[in-house]
């Protein structure tokens, strides 16, 4: 709890009340200096690196790819199999990135988990954690189907209408989601009521909530230190 | 090493080939293909996407059920054909409702392709088909339809192949503007 968790900066209420050619000038600013943050987690990443090498060249677009990291980062291109220990580092890197910000899924297994949607921890699809503009389909999908989304996703831009957008505002914007939200645990909570005996496991819950509301104490504690420590000897 | 390599060759020598070397890419047309512009040369048999001839289709499920990732959808119907003559007795044939590939799920490994006894699927180059709403990446029976327009005709027979290609009928316009459809 030492972290200082600074807010991200935003583009807040005015950009709605923006007249009509600065949007456009900045949509226009937008759409062709796109730094990209490659979420590559398996074998989609290399046809992306391909995208972005000599032969296919997405800088052409206007889509750069030596964005330093997610906070210098408008588009985030996730291509490979979202796994559910992945999950809360993807979300992380998605809230850490400012806005404007669009997402590209790129191949199935972004997409919808693709051939391991059967799968125990595979996250069936990145759109269940963030918000996606553009799917690209492909098992992986050509370096041009990756160029084909990108110049949809400049045509939503410069229409002011990614699909994201009405949904980040609603749901993601200013939302950010801890690591414990996300991560699934290994047993539910319905499996846990419905598989062991009942009373072993309502201890165990009703334990752990008791080691919270102590830790909370604790934190109770150290914040009145300053007042003294005999409060503190008083409460343990 | 390292160190002893370079006053070996020296400084200047160094400098040189390198400057050759960056002259000589200079002046070499780049191969940086220019998509959007200019459509891509993709390589023969490529797998864009997949196309279906629905009236090749039986609805014999044997494409949904070998899909790793069960990713065809299909649903059929069947119906009565009234006798052709007098006499005759009534036939039973299927009749495809819905035939729906989800390309978010698709792994486009080919085993539809490959099992289809009838030849209703084909693979087909065309891969620009990026959505914005995954829903639309589930393509029904209408709009894989559509592909088949995109089917390139199959390869031609290697220069050894037998001359005698056993065709049951004799290929009419029809068949040679249509390729697929002359196995049949």
């Amino acid at each position: 709890m030492t972290m200082t968790d600074l807010p991200m900066p935003r583009v807040g209420p005015l950009q709605e009340a923006t007249p009509k050619p600065m949007r456009l000038i900045l949509n226009w600013g937008r759409r062709y200096s796109l730094w990209v943050f490659n979420f590559g987690l398996a074998c989609c990443a290399i046809e992306f690196i391909a995208a972005s090498m000599a032969r296919h060249d997405f800088i052409r677009l206007g889509v750069i790819p030596f964005a330093p990291g997610p906070r210098q980062a408008d588009l985030m291109v996730v291509s490979g199999t979202v796994t559910d220990k992945m999950a809360p580092a993807v979300r992380r890197l998605y809230d850490q990135m400012p806005e404007p910000k669009y997402v590209i899924s790129f191949g199935a297994c972004s997409n919808s988990g693709g051939p391991y949607w059967d799968s125990y921890c595979v996250t069936k699809g990145v759109d269940q954690l963030i918000p996606v503009d553009v799917y690209v389909p492909g098992c992986p999908p050509r370096p041009e189907a990756l160029l084909q989304g990108i110049l949809l996703l400049q045509q939503r831009i410069a229409s002011e209408q990614p699909a994201s957008r009405s949904l980040r505002k609603k749901s993601y914007a200013d939302r950010r989601a801890a690591a414990a939200v996300l991560s699934r645990p290994f047993v539910s909570a319905q499996d846990r009521e419905r598989l062991a005996g009942a009373p072993s496991e309502s201890d165990v819950s009703r334990g752990t909530s008791d080691a919270s509301r102590g830790t909370g104490d604790v934190s109770r504690g150290t914040g009145d230190v300053s007042r003294g420590s005999t409060d503190v000897s008083g409460e343990a | 090493m390292a160190r002893q390599e370079k006053e070996s060759r020296g400084l200047v020598p160094g400098l040189l080939s390198g400057m050759a070397t960056t002259a000589r890419t200079a002046f070499r047309p780049t191969h940086t293909r220019q998509y959007p512009d200019v459509a891509p040369d993709l390589p023969p048999r490529s797998r864009g996407v997949i196309a279906l001839l629905a009236d090749n289709c039986t609805s014999c499920m044997l494409c949904a059920r070998e899909c790793p990732d069960w990713c065809i959808y299909i649903d059929s119907h069947k119906e009565t054909i009234p006798p052709a003559s007098e006499g005759g007795r009534p036939r039973q044939q299927n009749v495809l409702d819905r035939f729906a590939i989800d390309f978010s799920l698709c792994m486009y490994c080919g085993i539809c392709i490959e099992v289809c006894p009838f030849d209703a699927l084909f693979w087909s180059p065309e891969f620009e088909y990026a959505e914005t709403d995954i829903r639309d990446l589930l393509h029904e029976k209408e709009r894989l339809g559509e592909w088949m327009a995109t089917v390139p005709p199959p390869a031609a027979f290697e220069p050894g192949a037998l001359e005698e290609v056993v065709v049951d009928e004799p290929a009419t316009e029809e068949d040679a503007t249509q390729p697929p459809e002359a196995t049949r």
